[in-house]
This record gives C-alpha cells, sequence and structure tokens, in this order.
C-alpha cells in the first residue's frame, strides 16, 4: 500500500517512497518515481488518487519551472510550499477536487535551512521535522518521534530512513517492495540507493 | 465524524481589567493521529488585535492568508490601523460571503478597542462558521473542547481580573479544558493584551 | 508633420518614435526631483515638494506615516517604497496597483514581492499603455527602493515606456541631470547609509531651486533592515526632516522661519 515519509537532518531532508503502481488488487509496475524534482533544491513526493497525483504534480513541476525562467531564481522551499497549498485548497472547493497527498522537501540556500512540509489533499500545511503519509505512517511516525535527531548526520539519517522501511515491511498487509530514496541539501537533490 | 472536528483545536478568550487574553492548543491532527504540536491558530492582526481560528485547519491557513491581505490594505490606504470593531465586521462579512459553501472555522477575536473619550476598553468576540457575530462581556470560546471550555470558565471567571490573574485563569480554564477533549491539546500558547503590550507565553500542558 | 502622429499613444512617427511617450517623459522632467542612492546597509529616498503654500493643509502628513501621507513618497509593501516624479494622480493610480499587486504576492506564495518582480509588474502595465490604442501613457516615472533575500538592497527606476533599470545612485524630475553628475562625482561602492543620507541631502540641496532646504519643500525616506533583518521601511515626518536637517547644518536659519504668531 502507498507510503511516503521523510525526515530533516542537519542541512538536508531525505525522502522517501515506494515505487509500486497499483490496479485494483494488482502490482502493475514496481519502479514508478514518485518524487519530483521540483528545482535545484525542492523535491516533492505525491501520493494519493491515481491520475490525479501524475497530473497535478506535472501542474505543480511546470509552474514552478516557470517561475524558475521568468524570475532567473527559483521560488525558496516556504515560498512553494504556500503556493501549492493554495492550489490544493482552491482546488477543495471547485467541481472536481484534487485527491494528492504531498511531501515537500527544499533546501533554502538564502538561509541555508532545510524545511521539510507535510501537505494533505485538503491543503492543510505543517512544516514539521519529519513527516509520512499512507497507512505506513501509522508505523513510522512512532519510529521517528523515538529516532529522529535534527542534527543527525547523512548516514545516520539513512540509518533511520532504513529502521522505517523495515518496519513498514515487516508489519503492513501488503508493503511495498521496494522505496526511492532521495535527498536534498546544499548541493542539489540527487537519488540515494539504499 | 464532522469536518469541524477533523484536524482538533480550540480557542478561548477573555476579558479582564484593562486587558484581555486569547488562548488556543497547539495541536494539528488528522482524526485521531496527531501531524505536529506547533500549529498557531492565534494571528496578530495589529499591536492590540489578535483573532483566532479553530476549525478545518486548511481554512485557518486560507483565512489567516485572506485577512491579512485585506487588513494590510485597510492600514496601508487608511494610515491608521484597523479597529477591533471594525475588524469583527470584516470577519463576519469574509465568512457570510461564504454562506452556502462555508470555511469551517470558527474566529474568536481578542483586542483593546480605541474609545471615543480617547482611552482603551476590553473588546472580545466570536462568531459562527457564517459569521454570526458574538460580542461577549466575560468569554468567547470556539473549537472541539468548547463544551469543556464553557464549564471551566464558567467556573473560574470574574469580572476585572489584572493582567497577570487573567493570565493564571485563562491558562488553567484552557489547560483544564483540553486535558478532558482527545482532539485538543499538545502544548498552549496564551496572548494577554494591554493597551501598550503583549505577553505571549506558550504552556507545556500535558504532551499526551 | 508630427502633429499626425501626435495624437495617439500607439502609432509610431515616421521618424520611428512614439510621441506621447516623449511628452510623457517630458512631463516628469518638470515634476520635482526625486532622488535615491544605494547604501551597503540601507537605501535613501528624498524628493522635493512641489505643491506648498502657508495655506496648504499638512496636518495629514503630521501625523500619518504608514503609507506617507506626503506628495511624492509612498510605502508599496513592508520591504518597497517609492518616490513619484510626474502626473501625481496618475501616480496615485499607480502606487494603489503596486500595492494591491505586492498584497497579492504576499497571499499567492506568502513572502515579501522580491523588488525587481514589483517594478515589473507595473512596468507591464505601464508598457500595455504604450500599446493598446485610445489611452494615453501614465505621465510618472518611479524609484523603486527595496530589500528582497535575494538580491538584498535595490534601487530601480521605471519611466513611462515601461523600461526599467536598476542603479546604485540615480534621480528624475526636473533637474535629474545635474543631480546625476553630482551623484557620479560623489558616490563611492560600499557607503554606508549615514553618508549616502548626506550625500542625498546635500545633491539635494544643489538641485532644488529653493536656497534652503526644509520639511515643507522636502520628503525623505530611508529603508534599512532591523535587528531581525526584516526589511524597515521609514518615512520621515515633517519635524524628523526638519530636525533631520539641521543635524547636516542645511535647515534654514532661525530668522528665515516663518512669523512667529
Amino acid at each position: 500500500m502507498e507510503t511516503a515519509f521523510a525526515l530533516t537532518g542537519k542541512g538536508y531532508v531525505l525522502l522517501a517512497a515506494d515505487t509500486t503502481a497499483v490496479h485494483s488488487i494488482i502490482k502493475v509496475k514496481t519502479d514508478v518515481d514518485k518524487i519530483k524534482e521540483l528545482s535545484p533544491c525542492l523535491l516533492m513526493a505525491y501520493s494519493g488518487e491515481p491520475g490525479d497525483t501524475v497530473q497535478f504534480a506535472e501542474y505543480i513541476e511546470r509552474n514552478i519551472r516557470l517561475y524558475h525562467i521568468r524570475n532567473n531564481f527559483p521560488l525558496r522551499p516556504p515560498s512553494a510550499a504556500s503556493w501549492i497549498r493554495r492550489s490544493l485548497a482552491d482546488s477543495l472547493r471547485s467541481r472536481k477536487p484534487y485527491s494528492v497527498n504531498l511531501l515537500l522537501g527544499g533546501y533554502d540556500t538564502s538561509t541555508y535551512m532545510p524545511h521539510l512540509y507535510w501537505m494533505d489533499y485538503f491543503g492543510t500545511l505543517a512544516e514539521v521535522p519529519f513527516a509520512a503519509h499512507g497507512y505506513g505512517s501509522y508505523f513510522t511516525l512512532s519510529l521517528l518521534d523515538k529516532y529522529h535527531d535534527p542534527e543527525a548526520t547523512v548516514e545516520e539519517g539513512i540509518a533511520t530512513l532504513k529502521r522505517c522501511i523495515d518496519e513498514v515491511s515487516k508489519r503492513l498487509v501488503v508493503s511495498p517492495a521496494r522505496f526511492k530514496v532521495k535527498i536534498v541539501d546544499k548541493d542539489g537533490v540527487r537519488e540515494i540507493e539504499l | 465524524m464532522s469536518i469541524m472536528q477533523h484536524n482538533g483545536g480550540s480557542v478561548i478568550a477573555m476579558v479582564g481589567k484593562d486587558c484581555v487574553a486569547i488562548a488556543s492548543d497547539l495541536r494539528l491532527g488528522v482524526q485521531s493521529l496527531s501531524i505536529t504540536s506547533d500549529f498557531e491558530k492565534i494571528f496578530p492582526v495589529t499591536d492590540r488585535l489578535f483573532v483566532g481560528l479553530p476549525g478545518l485547519a486548511t481554512d485557518v491557513t486560507t483565512l489567516r492568508e485572506q485577512f491579512r491581505y485585506r487588513v494590510n490594505m485597510y492600514t496601508i490606504k487608511e494610515e491608521r490601523e484597523i479597529e477591533p470593531q471594525t475588524f469583527a465586521q470584516l470577519v463576519s462579512s469574509t465568512l457570510y460571503e461564504r454562506r452556502f459553501g462555508p470555511y469551517f472555522i470558527e474566529p474568536v477575536m481578542a483586542g483593546m478597542q480605541k474609545t471615543p473619550a480617547g482611552g482603551y476598553a476590553p473588546f472580545i468576540a466570536a462568531t459562527d462558521l457564517i459569521g454570526c457575530l458574538n460580542f461577549a462581556k466575560d468569554f468567547v470560546v470556539a473549537g472541539t473542547a468548547s463544551e469543556k471550555l464553557f464549564g471551566v470558565a464558567e467556573g473560574l471567571w470574574e469580572p476585572d481580573l489584572e493582567a497577570e490573574d487573567l493570565f493564571e485563569t485563562i491558562s488553567q480554564t484552557l489547560l483544564n479544558a483540553l486535558d478532558r477533549d482527545a482532539f485538543s491539546g499538545w502544548g498552549a500558547v496564551v496572548h494577554v493584551i494591554t493597551k501598550d503590550k503583549v505577553i505571549t507565553r506558550k504552556l507545556k500542558g500535558r504532551m499526551d | 508633420m508630427a502633429r499626425r502622429y501626435d495624437s495617439r499613444t500607439t502609432i509610431f512617427s515616421p521618424e520611428g518614435r512614439l510621441y506621447q511617450i516623449e511628452y510623457a517623459m517630458e512631463a516628469i522632467s518638470h515634476a520635482g526631483t526625486v532622488l535615491g542612492v544605494l547604501a551597503k546597509d540601507g537605501i535613501v529616498l528624498a524628493a522635493e515638494k512641489k505643491v506648498t503654500g502657508k495655506l496648504l493643509d499638512l496636518s495629514g502628513a503630521k501625523e500619518g506615516g504608514y503609507g506617507g501621507s506626503g506628495e511624492k513618497i509612498f510605502l508599496l509593501n513592508s520591504n518597497v517604497i517609492t518616490g513619484v516624479a510626474g502626473i501625481t494622480a496618475d501616480a496615485n493610480s499607480l502606487v494603489n496597483y503596486s500595492r494591491e499587486a505586492a498584497q497579492r504576492h504576499l497571499y499567492m506564495y506568502n513572502e515579501d514581492i522580491p523588488v525587481e518582480m514589483l517594478a515589473q509588474r507595473l512596468c507591464d502595465l505601464k508598457q500595455g499603455y504604450t500599446q493598446y490604442g485610445g489611452l494615453r501613457p501614465f505621465g510618472v516615472s518611479l524609484l523603486y527602493a527595496g530589500h528582497d533575500v535575494h538580491f538584498n538592497f535595490q534601487l530601480y527606476h521605471s519611466d513611462p515606456s515601461g523600461n526599467y533599470s536598476g542603479w546604485k545612485a540615480t534621480s528624475i524630475g526636473a533637474n535629474s541631470g545635474t543631480a546625476q553628475s553630482l551623484l557620479k562625482q560623489e558616490y563611492k561602492e560600499d557607503i554606508t547609509l549615514e553618508d549616502a543620507i548626506s550625500l542625498v541631502l546635500r545633491v539635494m540641496s544643489k538641485t532644488m531651486d529653493s536656497t534652503t532646504l526644509g520639511s515643507e519643500k522636502l520628503e525623505f525616506a530611508t529603508l534599512t533592515l532591523d535587528a531581525e533583518k526584516r526589511p524597515k521601511a521609514k518615512i520621515y515626518r515633517p519635524t524628523e526632516i526638519d530636525s533631520l536637517l539641521r543635524k547636516h547644518d542645511l535647515a534654514k536659519k532661525e530668522e528665515d522661519t516663518e512669523m512667529k504668531s
């Protein structure tokens, strides 16, 4: 079942999302990338209603890119989060709302601070040290309560992340086979092989 | 369950002697799952006016941004800060604009109102989710713990409390009501407003 | 020959000129001077007021101050102030437009509008009036003094055609040529705010028609950062301008002041 989670550390944010595409009771794909790179220092993990997710994520991706091209600088993570939140909040009261939940991880190059935002399809926005969506959140949030350290190095962060993935694999009824993990820090975004 | 209970959260405001206080919890949850313990629901409007927005969290942010837009335009055009009484009408009409598809928020306001004589008088008000104003002389409550808040406040509040006593009264009222409400809690914030200053304190409370 | 092409903003003359825009710029060159200087720790704006007189009611300017209740310097957003030169009525309309634009940005992105973006918003509007028929262009030039996290302190100038450019120190309005050459001589890189204030006042006193400076002829504002590194605009009130002038020894002498009642 769909699960995404993320945590901050000293100067970075780690995001992890499962890679399965599900249709009814069938797994149709196991290599889906559900973490978009919105700008040089901004990542977005998305989950929710199939169709809505990709449509909405691409809409956000293109608009963030357009802002970057028009102004020669990218939207900073807090501003991007606010703008995406407004898009979801407006959508909520439209004829057909998008059902998309997001985790937004970014590194603010003007204040040298990592930011992680938790957002649901209502347009509820909260800045958090760690976050999760989906059924996996019931296991991972309590794990992160215990093991999360905002001053952790990348290696320590990855170790905590692995604990979460292991727990989800162990306890969730239909657990995802693989997770894709990405990191964002002062050097930009990159994928991490576990 | 009602959409008003979806994220949880409560706000209370009280009148004192030449002061007012407004306080809220800090929880943001999704039904019974807690997401953060630093979700502020009370926002400054001017140096002596605060608005609390308990209800659906997405609307907390939406309304906060909308009120900020309108108050900023008011301030810059009028070249003076908005009065609590005026702001209350703004809140009311903003909510009633969405009469048949409302924001799920029950705002609470607390501030010091300028009097014709040149002094300041305590002002508190609350509205329902479609903007029906309630100007109270003692206290107003809203949010998932509102029933409990009514009960405790009814017992603890008395007229003409000084700023420090008002702080103690509102804090005890809120903390004791939060303990009986599963959807509010995880810390609290209290603002005590007098004519020339605001004292803001964070309370720990039960963090479970 | 030119007359046939004068009346419409949108029609090129045979020499490839847009006369209405040039006339608009002419209108500005008769307006009171506005001066801006970029310092490393802030920006200074000063403006010469043209509408003066004993009977003018200035009580609003004495007490107001949020948006700058004067004639020429206005607060556009918490991080941008502007000085305008040209047709005051047009300027008011532009000031209102940019305040709305800045608040819209704050609403959409939850951050103060970047200074250049605000200048762009206004220039898009001004450019529109040079192209779509039937209307005249705005007869206003503006200096924008602002701060954002991307490029720190910035000073921009925009004219009726919709062109804009960034400056370290510049001026618009009457005698702007003189003022600019004075600025060019005296401007130093990494100038401090204190030095910039004295530079602005000196240049202002040389370019203005009247021999002595006073709050009834001068508007003054600074933009700095407060203790929390947030931009803080200060539009001086008349009494503050007078005491600033006294400090810099540019104020009227006692005997020049108006008769005491």
